[in-house]
């Protein structure tokens, strides 16, 4: 485990003051938010931030994590030294192994273990608190459902009642049917309770793996399928990959690019299944040889066409 | 061979979720919820308490809301805003992707 120099995750100095932090943070929160950041790693630097407020913004916590500093730098291999937190009392709400899913390993192993003593102590049944994580999934998988390891960091509590951090890794049945941002609840997944009390829900949010070949509207789907000219003037079966397979399709005769056919219940399955909604886009055969340029011309001579005519241009 | 084990779960949205289960999901109190609700900022904004049932939707949306309340101090009206814009932002996103563009 690698010692993290909160203060320089922030980019403030030792010294700083609560309003110097709070202002740090505050950019960098913004800077990294997951739901607008360009980052690449925006999400590990989120927590990263998060949990450098949770320590430098609580008087008692900074004041036991500074003491460990003055023996560490950054990147240094760490393990916390026994006891290096006696006379200090962690006791703000909110960093406790409530949300240690979300932490380091090194935030874990620091502050994971107070809030629970504590609880503990007072012989409280408490129910775990439910954690949140992102599952990615094939569009495909919608359609059949499918099967998906989930590697997650959970609280362990040790023989001497301390709670650290450990990979726990999950096979979890995504049903068929899921929409992108659907949550799968997994009871009794979440963290651990406290003394006796149940654990909490492991909420899944599902996402798609981004596939340019369709765009998803809840259950709905949307295709482009390419046809040539003569499919499109003169109608006619075609055969295209759909999400659910090789389908055949029936081109209307007359049809032009951006013709919307519906295929019912063709979408993402469910009680009440979405819809496939496949936009024909018509493509010409290139003129590169002398027999497609005969036969361009030969339309050109034969077909008294002008498209800019008919749109009234 | 070490045998593994597969866990299923429930389809929020299939069964909803009941105002405890939201504030718990969310890391809040039910007060917090019921208040965003009578702003208007979460929810359909259903006066009659006893059949609120929430989905997916207000769960990333209350999550979100709750966030960004805390993480900028932000006024629920604020965080309400800036949750509306992302879903537009997301939306459009995925407008463009599956234009290529």
């Amino acid at each position: 485990m690698e010692f993290k120099d909160y203060y320089q995750v922030l980019g403030v100095v030792k010294t700083a003051s609560a309003e110097e932090i709070k202002k740090a943070y505050r950019k960098l929160a913004r800077k990294f938010h997951p739901d607008v950041s360009k980052e690449p790693d925006a999400e590990l630097r989120m927590q990263e931030i998060n949990e450098a407020k949770a320590v430098l913004s609580d008087p008692e916590k900074r004041l036991a994590y500074d003491q460990l500093a003055q023996q560490y730098h950054s990147g240094q291999d760490f393990q916390p030294p026994p006891n290096w937190d006696a006379g200090f009392e962690f006791s703000g709400r909110g960093f406790e192994e409530a949300d240690l899913g979300e932490f380091s390993d090194f935030f874990a192993n620091l502050f994971g273990h107070g809030g629970r003593q504590r609880a503990e102590g007072r012989g409280y049944k408490i129910r775990g608190d439910d954690r949140h994580a992102k599952v990615v999934i094939d569009l495909e998988d919608a359609y059949l459902g499918a099967t998906r390891s989930i590697t997650l960091h959970a609280p362990q509590v040790d023989a001497h009642g301390r709670l650290s951090s450990k990979k726990h890794t999950l096979n979890v049945r995504i049903p068929k049917g899921v929409k992108a941002g659907q949550h799968i609840r997994l009871s009794g997944q979440g963290n651990p309770g406290i003394s006796g009390g149940p654990a909490g829900d492991l909420f899944l949010e599902i996402h798609f793996t981004p596939n340019p070949r369709y765009r998803i509207e809840g259950r709905d789907i949307y295709q482009t399928v390419p046809v040539t000219p003569w499919e499109a003037a003169l109608g006619g079966s075609i055969e295209t990959p759909t999400p659910s397979g090789v389908v055949k399709l029936k081109v209307p005769a007359g049809s032009q690019s951006g013709r919307r056919l519906r295929l019912k219940g063709r979408g993402i399955p469910g009680a009440a299944p979405g819809d496939l909604y496949v936009e024909l886009e018509v493509v010409l055969p290139p003129a590169d040889s002398d027999k497609a340029r005969q036969l361009y011309e030969a339309m050109a001579q034969e077909l008294a066409f002008d498209p800019r005519q008919s749109k009234g241009g | 061979m070490v045998q593994q084990t597969i866990t299923s779960g429930d389809l929020v949205d299939e069964a909803t979720l009941t105002l405890e289960e939201l504030a718990r999901a969310c890391s809040v109190e039910t007060d917090w919820v019921i208040e965003h609700i009578e702003s208007g900022l979460l929810a359909d904004g259903s006066p009659y308490v006893a059949s609120w049932r929430f989905t997916s939707h207000d769960l990333t949306r209350a999550r979100r809301m709750y966030q960004l309340e805390r993480d900028f101090e932000a006024a629920p009206e604020l965080a309400a805003l800036a949750a509306d814009l992302i879903e537009e932002n997301q939306r459009l996103k995925e407008r463009l992707r599956s234009a290529g563009l």
